[in-house]
């Protein structure tokens, strides 16, 4: 382990801001949406994010300080650590809503699927980075896809449809800078688009096809599945200009109108309470990371530093892009959460721990 | 530059110690330059679309959000108020229905309604199972329904409505899931059938539906309150804001006397029963001023029960709303009209030979009752022995258009009392399409139907010397302490004083005279005035041989009245079918007991008729119980508790209601402790709690 106090000047401070500000919004969002009108207190979901963004920021701190080079070659280890701790989640782990996801650790659910899209960053990027040309046949590439698709396959069988989804862009960021030619992109693409039809007919089980068919014709089931993205809708609108302030929720607040307020559509929320004007703080606070993000991999000194934040960035971008839009009621309704911002301990160490080795590649540039 | 196996190259990422392999992935095996430019544009062009995808995207997210919280966001704030908040109706409480003296004819009372949220109830028939256990007489449909009701996943459902304390304890203990409780007010009419067909009864929604309870119903009902809901997603109450508190219903004061009441409605049943007749109706009326102290029909009907009268016979009230031909008592009419318009004077001598008289267009020739022959007779004598010759004999002389005339003055054929509904305003033929027979049937009281009602204000209009007044039966309504009475109504004057005297004086003879058909009327110590009647019903289109309605009208004391009555018996079977027989001694009973029971004097010495005349003061009656409590105030002008101690159950929730406040009631016996406490401010609409205590003995 290299820690190494010369880089710390280069540390982005900016970024970190940024993600202590939207860390922050996502605390006073679960603060309101978890108000409980019982007790007149905020609900334990509170609590434990704040414990979690203690947590994660001692994550953050390691995965900036040590040397990613360091961490990339150790990048088989966290890969066979994370593949274990799928299996055993895939055994042992605790049934919620049912989905077999989590780990119980003492008040704490522990999701090693989070960690996913970490992981198979680093090991994508220490495969593509150590070909010494960009890796342009088919059979590297294929080969590189074999990292992605245990993790995939396990998430999936959890089930966790959505958490599997966010792999393949990262997987897609690496390839794509490693070399991968567009034209392979666009073939991938079209058999993706053959395939959909026997997917969406064969594949998915019965509650994802419903979440498609009231995405495309909402007035199916106003009780059912449109409810979510319907009320998630009503509750952007509610909001206005302005919002309603803080606390002032009532789609998204305790009263439960919008599921999941805490959580997927926490971004749903904002909106409500804090009006077009909290939406447009909190996105442009989004842009700029993913900005700063991108620029960093521009900046990377290296291959491997360049690949690292791509695919990192790539798990990170696809998961905002996806849930605002769903938030706004313009996707169907997934098991997405918004990173920084939702509920949930594993995701917030997950994308601390991504946004430190994003700033790590970033802050070594100059070294050697 | 080696080209690498890939499986070689997985080797490097396996974890090594050494620096060696370190330097393998990165810096010491370093290419050259030119792939350092080849793969740091690629990172830029993809940078680029990248960072133009994502551009576009957000423009695009910032215009739906735009397109929500800006353009639409009126919209969507109603959308979801809609589902947020309901506005809950406070159910005012209705007001009650008392007679003339305060007496309570009708009240309403806080009841538990037991409804269940089915979507709640997880096992319909575990939760039926429990409940009906509770209720401990549940039928099998009753159980089947239930199950049903509760399966069906809505949001609402009754289980009960308005049941008794004991059993909405015994469910409350159950605490079962998705079952609740919530107040209802119920209809009490504790002097159960007394006066029902004016009353009339209430659904279980508390709409009034028949007599005064529908005629007076926006007045009864109040104004509900209305709260604002503010609801979760499951529909549960988070908070509520009081918009309007609700307001009370007034109190309708009857004219009708509970104790007069009684007595017709006794004496009509026991009159039905004696003669087993299909039924009647019985009317007391203040001949001067139209008030109606009793109205009573036969069959009548528990209003409590309303649902249990199987047939609409018994709801039906006969008083208003059934016609009959009057027979012998129309008489009156032809009389008054022949006297009014100097076509007959009291002694001429009307001949009636040889008992029977033959009109064109007629089959039959119009005989007298029982084939008598009175022969030549002084006017007075045709009244008195109801010489249906004779009557038709004036009626021919009077003429159809005077004789039209005069039935219009007496009320008949229109609509009098203006008050209930469904009051019919009778059959009256036209004055075009009067033929000279069916002159003579009118003059006898045949070819016109009249109400009970019609009859008796008619009669009355005689009694106080020609004044037809509107009857009515609301004396007063009551609210928020202010009562607004309603005053007697004059209509016309149907004849003049000395008309109405003549006539009286016949009417006095039918009764007294030896040869007079009211003999069975007379009363001891009072002078009364009166006529039989006696018609056949018209059966299968033809006149019945057997079934007649019988009647007896009349007014006591006769030179100073203070009531008339009216007594009307349908199809009397038992012994002959007279007016005078059946209906006149029903009268007598009434009228005894009625003038004992408002202390009218004997009226041994008459004064002369022609003094008669109507004052309108002499009938005010002093209030015995004024019906509304009077409220206690401070210098504040606001309203304070009442006192209730020492009061029994039922005067306290009186009491109490009227303050508009909802009475709790433990314990049983009187009031011992309140609770707000007697003289704090008044809340209305706010909940007192009473504890009742058994008193040994009551000084």
């Amino acid at each position: 382990m290299i820690v190494d106090r010369r880089v710390l000047p280069h540390l982005d401070w900016a970024c970190v801001a940024a993600l202590l500000a939207l860390m922050t919004i996502g605390v006073v969002s679960i603060y309101s949406a978890k108000w409980d009108f019982v007790h007149q207190a905020p609900g334990r979901e509170f609590w434990k994010q704040l414990y979690a963004v203690g947590i994660s920021l001692v994550v953050f701190a390691v995965c900036l300080l040590v040397d990613y080079r360091s961490l990339t070659q150790r990048s088989l280890i966290f890969y066979g650590a994370l593949i274990a701790l799928l299996l055993y989640v895939s055994f042992f782990g605790v049934i919620r809503n049912g989905s077999r996801r989590w780990i119980p650790l003492g008040g704490f659910d522990f999701q090693p699927s989070e960690f996913a899209r970490v992981v198979v960053a680093l090991v994508l990027a220490a495969y593509f980075a150590g070909a010494q040309r960009l890796s342009k046949s088919m059979r590297e590439i294929a080969f590189g896809a074999l990292f992605l698709a245990a993790p995939l396959l396990l998430i999936y069988r959890q089930p966790d449809l959505g958490t599997s989804v966010t792999l393949i862009p990262v997987f897609l960021g690496v390839v794509l800078l490693g070399g991968m030619r567009m034209k392979w992109l666009a073939i991938a693409a079209l058999v993706a688009l053959v395939l959909a039809w026997p997917a969406y007919r064969f594949v998915l089980s019965d509650y994802q096809r419903g979440r498609i068919q009231t995405f495309v014709n909402p007035d199916l089931d106003p009780r059912g599945d449109a409810y979510q993205q319907r009320q998630a809708t009503i509750t952007v609108g509610s909001g206005g200009l302005f919002g309603k302030g803080f606390g002032g929720a009532t789609q998204a607040g305790g009263y439960g109108f919008l599921p999941e307020a805490h959580n997927d559509f926490v971004f749903s929320g904002l909106a409500e309470e804090h009006g077009f004007l909290g939406v447009l703080v909190a996105l442009l606070l989004y842009l700029f990371v993913i900005l700063r993000g991108l620029e960093a991999a521009k900046l990377a000194k290296d291959r491997l530093g360049a690949y690292l934040v791509i695919g990192i960035l790539s798990g990170f971008a696809f998961q905002v892009v996806y849930n605002i839009t769903m938030s706004a009621g313009l996707a169907p309704v997934k098991g997405l959460t918004l990173p920084l911002m939702s509920y949930g301990g594993s995701s917030l160490m997950a994308t601390l721990a991504g946004f430190g080795l994003i700033l790590n590649v970033r802050m070594r540039r100059f070294t050697n | 530059m080696k080209l690498r196996d890939p499986l070689a190259r997985l080797s490097h990422l396996l974890p090594s110690k050494g620096r060696a392999a370190l330097t393998v992935l990165t810096s010491s095996d370093r290419p050259g330059e030119a792939f350092e430019d080849a793969w740091r544009g690629n990172v830029k062009r993809r940078v680029i679309v990248v960072v133009s995808l994502l551009a576009l995207w957000a423009a695009a997210i910032e215009a739906r959000f735009v397109n929500l919280q800006v353009v639409q966001h009126k919209f969507l704030l109603n959308e979801a108020e809609n589902r947020q908040q309901r506005l809950l109706l406070d159910k005012a409480k209705r007001g009650e229905i008392v007679d003339r003296n305060g007496q309570i004819l009708a009240y309403s009372v806080d009841t538990d309604t037991i409804f269940a949220v089915p979507s709640e109830i997880k096992k319909p028939a575990e939760t039926v199972a429990a409940l009906c256990h509770a209720f401990g007489d549940c039928t099998p449909e009753e159980r089947a329904d239930l199950v049903t009701r509760l399966s069906s996943g809505k949001a609402f459902a009754y289980v009960r409505r308005q049941i008794g304390p004991e059993a909405s304890a015994r469910i409350a203990k159950l605490k079962l899931e998705g079952i609740g409780l919530r107040t209802e007010t119920k209809r009490f009419y504790p002097k159960k059938e007394l006066a029902s067909h004016v009353l009339g009864f209430v659904n279980l929604d508390n709409v009034g539906l028949g007599g005064v309870e529908s005629a007076y119903n926006k007045y009864i009902t109040g104004l509900d309150g209305r709260s604002l809901v503010q609801v979760d997603a499951k529909g549960r109450t988070v908070q509520s804001r009081m918009q309007q508190p609700s307001t009370p219903g007034g109190t309708v004061e009857l004219t009708i006397d509970q104790y007069v009441q009684h007595i017709a409605e006794r004496e009509l049943l026991a009159g039905v029963e004696k003669f087993n007749a299909k039924g009647g109706t019985a009317i007391v009326m203040d001949p001067q001023t139209g008030e109606i102290l009793a109205e009573a029909s036969y069959p009548n009907f528990n209003p409590n029960f309303p649902q249990d009268v199987r047939d609409d016979d018994a709801r039906r009230n006969r008083a208003i709303q059934d016609t009959y031909e009057p027979g012998s008592t129309f008489k009156i009419v032809t009389a008054s009209a022949a006297f009014e318009e100097g076509v007959f004077k009291v002694d001429d001598i009307i001949d009636t030979n040889p008992g029977q008289i033959k009109l064109p267009g007629r089959s039959k020739p119009i005989t007298e009752a029982k084939g008598h022959n009175y022969g030549a007779i002084p006017f007075e004598d045709v009244i008195v022995k109801s010489s249906n010759v004779g009557a038709v004999k004036i009626g021919l002389r009077v003429g159809a258009e005077l004789m039209e005339r005069y039935i219009s003055r007496f009320g008949f054929g229109q609509v009098v009392g203006h008050e209930l509904y469904g009051e019919s305003r009778g059959q009256l033929s036209p004055l075009s399409q009067l033929t000279e027979s069916s002159l003579a049937s009118m003059s006898m009281g045949y070819e016109v139907g009249v109400t009970p009602l019609q009859m008796v204000t008619a009669v009355s209009a005689v009694a106080n010397g020609g004044t037809l007044f509107q009857p009515h039966v609301i004396r007063a309504v009551i609210q928020n302490g202010v009562r607004q009475a309603v005053a007697p109504k004059p209509i016309r004057q149907a004849i003049n004083a000395n008309t109405a005297a003549t006539v009286t004086e016949i009417m006095e003879q039918v009764v007294v005279s030896p040869h007079g058909t009211g003999g069975l009327a007379k009363i001891d110590g009072y002078q009364v005035a009166g006529k039989t009647g006696t018609a056949s019903k018209v059966v299968d289109g033809h006149y019945s041989k057997t079934d007649y309605n019988v009647s007896f009208v009349g007014f006591v004391p006769s030179r100073h009245p203070r009531l008339a009555i009216l007594v009307v018996i349908d199809t009397p079977r038992n012994g002959p079918a007279y007016g005078g027989s059946v209906a006149a001694p029903i009268f007598k009973n009434i009228a005894e007991a009625a003038l004992r029971q408002l202390g009218v004097p004997r009226s041994v010495n008459p004064v002369p008729p022609l003094l008669i005349t109507a004052p309108a003061n002499t009938i005010s009656q002093p209030l015995v119980n004024a019906p509304v409590e009077a409220m206690v105030t401070d210098a504040s002008g606001e309203s304070l508790v009442p006192n209730v101690h020492g009061m029994s159950a039922r005067e306290a929730l009186r009491v109490l209601g009227k303050a508009g406040l909802v009475t709790r009631v433990s314990g049983d016996g009187v009031v011992m402790t309140q609770s707000p406490a007697a003289g704090a401010p008044l809340d209305r609409g706010s909940v007192i709690s009473l504890q009742l205590k058994r008193v040994g003995t009551v000084k």
